[in-house]
């Protein structure tokens, strides 16, 4: 569904990414972890089309999408949840939801009942059902998540990332959160979740990638990688480095 | 000055000088002389343009200020030219001070409509005050009288020359100064300006300030050179031209200035005469052309590029054959031109012929043999190295934007001598703490105390200079200034010298530049820079900038020094290289707050380390103490949440 | 506007004096808003604004005044001039404010709207003169009296469309997807991207409304003062008064905003001379921002580092 090809990425003069690959198929969840500066973030962007990579290929669905517009690849079905949630502030919970469906309303993607997905995003989410009507700006932290991630699969999309959907919320909203991409996984949503949080993320994927100074140094089925030292290393620089 | 550029200065002058002995037509002095005069404004004008960055819509207004100051004493009180010329730059640069205190606490766009405003609003009270300046009616003047002798013609125009080679040398002798620092340096990062010393509010009103006595110097000449002044001279358009001659001459360039003086002042002329007008624009559409063809030729740029320019130049030329007269489509000549300049031609044309002569800007070669030796360490010792063992005490701080707490109830204390290491994951405060350390935040609530005094609601300027210094987690150097350059804004403090002591050149002046030029080479010495002394800062390589952030940070003389992610995007011999410096900081008694991701970092050199998360601090201790803490762990892996 | 009110107290005279002039103050300030409703329209979703503002107001007198002149009916001539409006926006756009965006510079685009209104300027001065011109009214010119004062029809126009326009973008906003685009873009321009917004596109269209909204507020207030190649610049000016004091990203505070600066105006023009007339505005201008660069309702910005 989503494979990247030794990509490079930096920003100006700093090269953050050196030639990193990953694969992504269809309905699975694949994680990357790694610590702050790794480059996880880069790498999302990089996708999206946030900034433009320096080197390598990255393909959807065997379409090749390196260096395009981020609004031309959100057309292409790659919905990106990015690193600070970055909700609408000013507009309610509904047309946040409703924008993120927009390729769909505007023709650049197959309309289908977006009604329907509306009320099915709200129905994953109750508790942004209870606040439909309220503006973004307002929510929670957590809620805002929610609301981020609700509005990535308003795209109806092949592909989600979701960066760093934990950051900044507490232990019991981060619960939360992991339940629900629990939940988006049973229904068969493709995904790459970056994150910091190591073990939460280990135990929702199906296979993972430990980024660490632009590189991956270690990838394997998320169970494995669960218990390998080389991962707590990458952390804490503890034992083994 | 390198020997060639002053012979080519010289014989500049001299050809200037020999000017209205050659040519007697008092019509052609008079035009060398209004070129004068308008160089005399965009010296000033480029400081604030060309050097602060800032766009001034305001500087006609300035200029007839100068001009009607002059008017007013000689038609009120007929005073004399020893008078009016002090007179003219002392009262305009206090209009210039009245418009910059409040008009300069913001930039951009609202700045220029507010000089724009500014220069409106001068224009109607000088149209409107007649009792003071007749109005509409104008003022006539006559040459002024020196020494008793009424000037002629040929006598007034050696004096505007005299007039403007001060000039010349008054604002090239501010701008190579630690003045001229300053002001590239609010240029380049407004954030790393105020935390070095340099208040960027402060020297961006001084910059207006200077150029508003040079308006008011070039506006005095201009009332006695046209001998008629009237309010309607001083509007838009001229202050829009002044605009359009400095960055079409080029700007941070002396030379430019004179160029696009000549330009905007023979413009209007040329468009007058419509016959030499075609023969003008049809050379300048063949040579546009040419020089199409060669740039693809040669693979410089593509017909694309191209396209607009030479399309552009062929229009133009048919237009004129086209048309009877260009008076009337003058302006829109002047705005095409303003666009093409903007886009085209960004360095102007000084710096067009400099690329394509492939010249280097100033010679800093010959700067490096003027520097003396390094006498003794030139880090030098922190201060109060018996003074109190807690050196900065942060009770309570609170840190809220809207709903979100960046910082929650923080306490932290950090002992004289120690480095002291800050951690968490992403998220969880460390970057705010230093920033309101700093004076870029105010915290909520909560107390900080450094050697005594507070630093809450203080400035960063003012924290930076009672002895906070910090590196920026992006990098944030004076990009176009060489390293040696940046250290020297550091160094800004050591300078008591004023703009008189720079102007002339006093030993006060010349002994505190010679100092803080060795002290800044030994500063680079330190972190094992000085060979890249004199490369622009945005060319070094990425380890570099970051060493050379520290050494910037050090010539503050700080007893306290921030190290924001100081490893971050290093390679490992980098990190090895950075400890050691970091160790010999702390040899010279300055205490370190470190905040780092890179553990092997702060394991190393920390001797106490905090670790906060969502805004709080969850762990403190010794470094392996923390580092086995439970909760510490848990924060960075989220261990026991994924249940 | 002027008036004569024989065999009447002094006290009544000076409180009729005083409500007309409130009242033309309110229909001059509601011509500020509009034109201060551009500006934040375009800095809301780039950052970036026109300079050449009072000249596409300029423009779009002109071009109505020929229109009527060539015989159009008033009524149908607003719509005509509302798309030449939104043309000569996207044009501006295009030309001035894309490639400083591209290349990153606020000095481009500022001087690059400047170079532009300055050629609209030059452009109008040769097409229709450097006179000022008649704009035939298409209300009765005899002044309706209301709460003791003269009330010129025009100026009722003057607020009533004012009002519908901002209202019809702000219902433009909420109700349509392509609405709702536009405000995302101006909360968060790379989320936006996210969502499939091409925000170079948003930005055009943000030019283009806000340069069709001052054309129609020129179309609005040509008859009621003179029309000719120089209405624009101070106009444009004060309009930035407006923005600033009203903050620009408040829609409410432009609206008090104006009403403040046109009421102090005709008051000023009134009572001291007519040459000083423009001089409170300037004045307020850089008072507020000396003060509160936020404006009276605006929100400080956090800096980020």
């Amino acid at each position: 569904m989503l494979t990247i090809n030794n990509l490079s990425a930096g920003y100006g003069k700093v090269q953050v990414l050196h030639g990193i690959s990953i694969d992504v198929p269809k309905g699975k969840v694949v994680t990357l972890i790694g610590s702050n500066g790794a480059g996880k973030t880069t790498t999302m962007r990089a996708i999206s089309g946030m900034i433009a990579p320096t080197g390598g290929d990255i393909s959807l669905n065997g379409k090749r999408i390196e260096g395009k517009e981020s609004y031309d690849i959100a057309k292409l079905g790659l919905a990106h949840s990015p690193e600070g949630r970055r909700v609408f502030a000013t507009m309610t919970v509904t047309d946040n939801l409703i924008l993120g469906a927009f390729p769909r309303l505007t023709g650049s993607r197959p309309k289908g009942d977006v009604a329907a997905d509306l009320d099915r995003a709200l129905d994953l989410f109750p508790r942004l059902k209870e606040r439909r009507t309220q503006l973004a700006g307002t929510l929670s932290g957590g809620e805002q998540q929610m609301l981020a991630m609700a509005r990535a699969t308003m795209l109806n999309p092949d592909v989600v990332l979701l960066d760093e959907p934990s950051m900044g919320l507490a232990p019991i909203l981060v619960t939360e959160v992991f339940k629900i991409i629990e939940r988006l996984k049973s229904q068969g949503v493709t995904m790459l979740l970056v994150e910091q949080f190591a073990a939460a993320a280990l135990a929702v994927a199906d296979y993972g990638y430990v980024l660490e100074n632009g590189r991956i140094s270690v990838h394997g089925p998320a169970a494995k990688l669960r218990d390998d030292p080389a991962v707590k290393a990458a952390y804490l620089g503890g034992g083994g480095h | 000055m390198k020997r060639s550029h002053l012979l080519l200065a010289v014989i500049g002058i001299a050809a200037l000088a020999l000017f209205p002995v050659g040519f007697h037509n008092p019509y052609y002095i008079h035009l060398v002389e209004t070129i004068m005069i308008y160089a005399i404004v965009l010296f000033g004008l480029d400081i604030v343009v060309g050097y602060t960055g800032q766009v001034s819509l305001g500087h006609a207004g300035l200029f007839g200020v100068g001009a009607y100051t002059v008017g007013v004493l000689v038609f009120k009180l007929g005073a004399s030219i020893w008078l009016t010329v002090p007179a003219a730059i002392l009262i305009t640069a206090g209009f210039g001070a009245l418009l910059a205190l409040p008009a300069l606490r913001v930039s951009g766009p609202y700045l220029a409509m507010v000089t724009l405003a500014f220069g409106t609003i001068i224009q109607i009270l000088i149209n409107e005050m007649s009792f003071l300046t007749e109005g509409p009616l104008g003022i006539k003047l006559e040459k002024p009288e020196l020494f008793g002798h009424k000037l002629d013609d040929r006598e007034f125009y050696w004096v505007v020359l005299v007039l403007m080679v001060l000039a010349l040398i008054v604002v090239h002798r501010i701008l190579r100064s630690h003045l001229g620092r300053a002001f590239e340096a609010l240029r380049g990062s407004p954030v790393a300006s105020d935390c070095m010393g340099v208040s960027v509010y402060r020297y961006k009103v001084y910059a207006f300030v200077i150029s508003a006595g040079f308006a008011g110097l070039a506006g005095n000449l201009y009332a006695y050179s046209e001998q008629y002044i009237s309010p309607n001279t001083y509007n838009f358009e001229l202050t829009v031209l002044f605009l359009l001659a400095v960055i079409m001459g080029g700007r941070k360039s002396r030379i430019g200035s004179l160029v696009g003086a000549t330009i905007i002042v023979l413009l209007p002329k040329l468009l007058d005469d419509i016959e030499m007008f075609r023969y003008v624009s049809v050379a300048l559409a063949v040579l546009v052309a040419v020089s199409a063809v060669v740039g693809i030729r040669r693979g410089k740029s593509t017909a694309q590029q191209m396209a607009i320019p030479v399309v552009g130049t062929l229009l133009l030329a048919g237009l004129s054959f086209k048309l009877q007269s260009m008076t009337d489509w003058r302006l829109s000549i002047f705005g095409v031109i303003t666009l093409f300049v903007v886009y085209y031609l960004q360095d102007g044309i000084v710096g067009f012929v400099r690329n394509a002569l492939n010249l280097k800007q100033t010679s800093v070669a010959d700067q490096q043999a003027a520097i003396g030796v390094v006498k003794g360490d030139a880090v030098g010792t922190a201060a109060g190295a018996n003074a109190a063992p807690e050196l900065l005490k942060a009770s309570g701080v609170l840190m809220q934007f809207g709903g979100l707490k960046a910082l929650n109830n923080v306490d932290l204390v950090i002992k004289r001598g120690s480095i002291h290491g800050l951690i968490g994951p992403n998220g969880s405060g460390k970057s705010t703490m230093m920033n309101v350390l700093t004076g870029i935040y105010q915290p909520t609530a909560g107390s900080v105390a450094f050697a005594g005094q507070s630093v809450v609601g203080r400035t960063s300027s003012d924290i930076a200079l009672s002895g906070i210094a910090r590196t920026f987690q992006n990098v944030q150097l004076f990009g176009e200034m060489t390293a040696l350059q940046n250290v020297q804004v550091g160094l800004h403090h050591t300078f008591a010298s004023n703009l008189l002591d720079v102007a002339l050149r006093t030993p006060r002046y010349k002994r505190e530049s010679a100092h803080a030029a060795s002290r800044a080479l030994g500063l680079l010495q330190f972190v094992g820079l000085s060979d890249l002394a004199f490369e622009e800062a945005r060319n070094l390589p990425y380890g570099k900038q970051r060493l050379l952030e520290i050494a910037r940070a050090l010539a503050l003389d700080p007893q306290l020094l921030l190290l924001d992610e100081p490893a971050a995007g290093l390679t490992a011999p980098d990190i090895k290289e950075l400890i050691a410096i970091i160790r010999k900081i702390r040899e010279h008694g300055v205490t370190l707050i470190l905040i780092e991701h890179h553990m092997d970092v702060v394991m190393n050199l920390c001797d106490t380390v905090s670790v906060l998360d969502f805004g709080q601090k969850i762990a403190e201790g010794k470094p392996a103490q923390v580092q086995a803490d439970e909760k510490v762990i848990e924060a960075y892996l989220g261990g026991t949440v994924a249940e | 506007m002027s008036c004569v009110f024989p065999f009447q107290s002094p006290a009544k005279a000076t409180m009729q004096i005083l409500t007309q002039l409130v009242f033309s103050g309110i229909a001059l300030g509601m011509i500020y808003a509009v034109i201060a409703f551009g500006y934040q329209l375009t800095f809301q979703t780039s950052d970036t604004l026109n300079f050449g503002q009072g000249d596409a107001l300029m423009l779009g007198a002109l071009v109505g005044l020929t229109l009527v002149g060539l015989g159009v009916n008033y009524w149908l001539m607003i719509p005509i001039v509302c798309v030449f409006g939104a043309f000569q926006g996207a044009v501006v756009e295009r030309i001035g404010v894309r490639p400083a965006i591209k290349i990153k510079s606020e000095f481009g685009w500022i001087m690059s709207t400047i170079a532009l209104g300055i050629i609209f300027k030059n452009v109008a001065e040769n097409v229709w003169g450097r006179d000022d011109l008649k704009f035939p009214s298409p209300l009765p010119e005899s002044p309706l009296h209301f709460l003791g004062a003269n009330v010129l029809p025009m100026e009722i126009l003057v607020v009533g469309g004012a009002l519908l326009m901002m209202l019809a973008v702000e219902v433009f906003n909420r109700k349509s997807i392509y609405g709702k685009a536009v405000v995302a873009t101006f909360n968060d321009r790379d989320a936006a991207k996210l969502m499939g917004i091409n925000t170079g596109l948003v930005i055009t269209f943000s030019y283009a409304l806000s340069s069709m909204t001052a054309a129609f507020a020129g179309v609005l207030i040509a008859p009621l003062t003179l029309t000719g190649a120089t209405m624009g610049a101070v106009l444009g000016l004060k309009a930035f008064a407006v923005a600033i004091i009203g903050g620009l990203t408040s829609g409410m505070g432009i609206v008090v905003g104006g009403i403040i600066l046109g009421v102090a105006e005709t008051t000023t023009g009134f009572y001291l001379s007519t040459g000083y007339k423009d001089v409170p505005g300037l004045v307020l201008l850089l008072i507020v921002l000396a003060v509160r660069p936020a404006g009276l309702f605006g929100k400080t910005a956090i800096k980020k580092v």
